[in-house]
């Protein structure tokens, strides 16, 4: 036996192990350099891939800042609501659909079909979806129902949802959001990052059921911001009123009214007609959804004249008492007629601004030289924009010409062959009434007045002012926009509308001014476009409504009558002595 | 029985242990005990059994180191009798779980036979090896082959690809260690590669073929059974060289690694411990193998010989098939890492099997003695 052992012994040799073990060893190293390959050389990728189904960044819910006139009044809040949704899977998985009952309570309260709702779902689960909507925006009471029917893999989240309590009066201005809270429209578009504020973020550790095991990192949330805009939504909501009223009376297309604080560059009002209501927005149209007032361009007319005037008297051509012959009433300009609506002789500056007489500012206009008649132009701002910052605001059209014969010259100073914006109007009204310094405009309030830049000298400003207060008394074409207890300076405009060919019927009526006369504070600009029927006149159209705008606005902001004295003594002696009139 | 030679063994040999082989056993059980607790969450209850476990598997190894290896070489032919008739018993009415058909219910617990086989296996073909002439016949070859097959396939039809594939690979060491002619291991690649075709078309269940489509390409079904491959590689590789520490890997830990403390112990221990940890086990698995290819090269009888290296090298096969699932270079099959991985049965006959090497090891002299 012994012998036999021996023998087998030396048959199984011992190379056969050394072989296995030098192949066990050769594994091994294998297996080691699958490791290493996937550890060291090539590990970026699935490092990526493990941190991507463990990290997560959760955002803080921050809620929509609100927009405040400039008073605190809100013009734009946000109001909890929930959102319904749900996860297929889960119900898919909890057999949830077979809860006929809670799903009949569901789509009742949802107020969507119930036949159609279980559709959507169904699809959704077919399809293996994770999230779908059932329903948004609904009452946190209602959220607090769906809650109770308990249907495994239905949801509710915790939203918000904008509302304007002001409604159409500030609609174009203030804008709206879309369904997920972001800003699309106005302010709220423009003014969305600060609206929105930055929501804290959390960098967490996930594990594979999804809660969060560890917060590695946290963002402090940065807090949504009100905006407070310049906006007096006394005055505001006032202008929408008169303006709607004078659109609907006249037929009209539409119309802006634009007003700006003269001391400061703030827009203290700036509404247009049609407008909508930005709470209901299937109320909303093209038409009425356009904020009109900076976007908008038209041929400004007459309300352009005191421009002219003033640009001649800095320039020296004329002085304030000097007389401009305009007989007879027209005059030929390279084979073109100038007219007025009759022949008013020789007049002063005061009457040209008064009658509006388009050979007077003509003869003016070319008086002084080409350049520093257009420079006026410029420096009024036209054809830059105000820097309101509005969103969509137009710098309005003005054509930098080579040449110019005199035929344009003298269209451009009676308002033709420029296109402006309301709210250019305003600005340039509103430099004059601050004595040729311009300030740039904003939309936003101000705790400091806009730093101002002369474009018009002192003197020359404060003339054409006092010429333009002579409008609204009797024999101007504006005594419609005069305001009891105070002393109004404006000009008319009613230019007629360019269509192709030519120049139509139709018409914008136009009134600008600036109240008060003995220190001006705002600056108006009243626009009605297309007044339909018998009345298309400036002085006629958009004067009354700047009368009782503007006598509300003085009202509101506290401006001391600067015309009170002798009136209300010569009203007195007059109730003392005919009591029976 | 006096001898000298008796006297001079020391107390190891006396107790029949071998120290070296031991102490690495025990170290990769500490290892294995580390990690479960990383991959359980902390839970002391899991520690607790697999604790217990692994008492009851070193009592066990105590116990068979005891029995000469000459009880085995009698009782080779009844062993192997008893368990392909379990198989068969199990294949009848075996107890159906985990979709599978694996246990045998005696009353008292459920077994599985396949574990007993997996040691039935190697000392039958040692046994039937060691009586033949050396090297085999061709004919004795194929008898071995006949006798490796029908557990195999009886197990493969439970279905248990990994046991089965452990079965198979510890008879075939056997036959190897005995000095198979290599004309005859050509032969062998040859007819495999033959029958894999019919494997596929014929024997393999849907779900295993399932396993080997997403071995060959894991992103083709993410987050179904694709998703162990994906999980375990992104845990090894975010390891990185240096690991990101014990209790701190976050796959493992944030339960995105399915069967962590089973299975996919390897790539919860990857995570945590980097490329020098893995060096490490598997330097420690190298020396076990190591030290017990040296024992079977000291044993002096064919029979022992024969028996310690086959099992010796199908432990080697379980963590080569175990790491190399879970690295991604092998399809999915069910192979626990051996005394790391938490759980019970296979445990048991792995350090049972350790008894019989140490058995080896240590009776020889006086089984020399008595003859």
């Amino acid at each position: 036996m012994n012998k036999r052992n021996a023998k087998q012994k030396k048959q199984i040799s011992n190379w056969r192990f050394y072989t296995v073990f030098a192949a066990v060893a050769l594994v091994f190293t294998g297996l080691a350099f699958r490791a290493a390959y996937i550890q060291v050389i090539d590990p970026e990728m699935l490092r990526e891939q493990g941190d991507r189904r463990t990290h997560r960044f959760l955002a803080n819910q921050v809620h929509r800042g609100m927009i405040k006139d400039r008073n605190g009044l809100e013009l734009a809040i946000s109001a909890p609501v929930n959102t319904v949704w749900a996860d297929p899977k889960v119900i898919g998985q909890h057999q949830g659909l077979e809860k006929t009952r809670q799903w009949r309570a569901l789509s009742e309260v949802l107020n969507k079909p119930h036949d159609k709702l279980l559709a959507k779902v169904e699809t959704a689960i077919e399809k293996q979806r994770r999230f779908i909507y059932l329903g948004r925006h609904i009452p946190p009471s209602m959220a607090e129902y769906v809650e109770q029917l308990d249907i495994p893999g239905v949801y509710t989240r915790a939203e918000s949802k904008r509302y304007y309590p002001y409604g159409e009066v500030s609609a174009h201005l203030v804008g709206f959001t879309n369904v997920d809270d972001d800003g699309i429209e106005g302010i709220e578009k423009q003014f969305n990052e600060a609206l929105t504020g930055e929501a804290g973020k959390r960098h967490v550790l996930k594990d594979a059921r999804g809660r969060v095991i560890k917060v590695l990192d946290e963002e402090e949330s940065k807090p949504a911001k009100d905006v407070y805009l310049s906006i007096d939504q006394g005055i505001q909501a006032l202008a929408y009123q008169e303006l709607k009223k004078a659109v609907k009376y006249h037929g009209a297309d539409s119309g802006s009214l634009v007003m700006i604080d003269v001391t400061s560059g703030e827009i203290l009002a700036l509404v247009n007609s049609p407008s909508f209501n930005p709470n209901n927005r299937s109320t909303l149209t093209s038409r009425n959804s356009r904020n009109r007032a900076v976007t908008d361009n038209f041929e400004p007319g007459s309300s352009i004249k005191p421009l002219v005037v003033l640009s001649a008297l800095e320039f020296g051509s004329i002085a304030a008492t000097d007389m401009v012959d305009t007989a007879p009433g027209w005059m030929q300009i390279g084979g073109r007629r100038v007219r007025d609506s009759k022949n008013y002789g020789e007049m002063d500056l005061v009457s040209i601004l008064q009658k509006s007489s388009n050979v007077g500012v003509t003869k003016l206009a070319l008086s002084m030289p080409v350049e520093h008649y257009l420079d006026a132009y410029y420096n009024a701002g036209f054809g830059s924009d105000t820097g309101s910052m509005i969103l969509g605001e137009s710098a309005g059209v003005f054509y930098d010409r080579r040449r110019w014969s005199d035929f344009e010259l003298a269209t451009l100073s009676f308002g033709y062959g420029l296109s402006v914006t309301p709210l250019q109007i305003a600005h340039f009204y509103a430099t004059i009434a601050a004595g040729g310094i311009q300030r740039p405009l904003s939309i936003l309030k101000l705790d400091k007045p806009n730093e101002g830049e002369r474009r018009f000298s002192a003197t020359a400003s404060n003339q054409v002012l006092k010429m333009m207060e002579k409008v609204t008394q009797e024999g101007g074409t504006g005594i419609k926009a005069a305001v009891k207890g105070f002393r109004i300076a404006g000009k008319t405009g009613t230019s007629r509308k360019a269509v192709a060919g030519g120049y139509g019927h139709d018409y914008y009526a136009t009134f600008a001014g600036v109240a008060p006369m003995s220190s001006p504070k705002i600056a108006t600009v009243v626009v009605i476009n297309d007044p339909k029927g018998d009345e298309y006149h400036g002085g006629d159209v958009a004067a009354p409504v700047f009368s009782k705008v503007v006598s509300g606005a003085l009202r509101i902001l506290n401006q001391n009558p600067d015309q009170l004295p002798e009136k209300t003594l010569e009203i007195a002696q007059h109730q003392e002595g005919t009591p029976s009139v | 029985m006096d001898n000298p030679e008796r006297e001079r063994k020391n107390f190891w040999q006396r107790i029949h242990l071998d120290l070296p082989l031991l102490t690495a056993l025990l170290c990769l059980m500490g290892l294995g005990v580390a990690v479960i607790y990383s991959a359980g969450g902390g839970d002391t209850g899991l520690i607790i059994r697999q604790l217990t476990r692994l008492g009851l598997a070193i009592v066990v190894m105590l116990v068979v180191a005891q029995i000469p290896p000459a009880f085995y070489q009698r009782w080779a032919v009844p062993l192997f009798a008893l368990g392909c008739g379990m198989l068969v018993a199990v294949l009848l009415f075996g107890h159906v779980g985990k979709g599978a058909q694996r246990w045998l219910d005696i009353g008292v617990t459920k077994f599985q036979p396949s574990e007993i086989m997996k040691l039935a296996v190697p000392i039958m073909l040692a046994w039937f090896i060691s009586r033949k002439p050396l090297p085999p016949t061709f004919r004795d070859v194929f008898i071995g082959f006949v006798l490796v097959l029908t557990p195999t396939l009886l197990i493969a039809k439970q279905p248990d690809l990994g046991t089965s594939l452990l079965i198979a690979s510890s008879g075939i060491f056997v036959l190897f260690l005995a000095g198979l002619s290599w004309k005859i291991i050509g032969g062998m690649v040859l007819a495999f590669s033959a029958f894999l075709p019919i494997m596929w078309f014929f024997i393999m269940h849907a779900y295993q073929k399932q396993r080997v489509l997403t071995f060959l390409d894991p992103q083709q079904d993410k987050l179904g059974s694709g998703y162990h491959i994906i999980q375990s590689q992104i845990a090894i590789g975010s390891g990185g060289v240096s690991g990101k520490g014990w209790l701190n890997g976050t796959q493992s830990q944030l339960e995105f690694l399915p069967e962590r403390h089973t299975d996919f112990i390897f790539a919860v221990f990857a995570e945590e411990f980097g490329l020098f940890g893995i060096l490490f086990l598997l330097a420690l698995y190298l020396y076990i193998v190591g030290r017990g290819m040296v024992i079977a090269m000291r044993a002096q009888e064919a029979f022992t010989r024969l028996l310690a290296g086959s099992i010796m090298l199908t432990f080697f096969v379980y963590v080569f098939v175990n790491i190399g699932m879970v690295s991604g270079l092998l399809p999915v099959v069910g192979v626990p890492l051996p005394l790391v991985s938490y759980g019970g049965t296979s445990m048991l006959t792995l350090m049972a099997g350790f008894g019989i090497v140490m058995a080896i090891s240590t009776h020889r002299r006086l089984l020399h003695n008595n003859r």
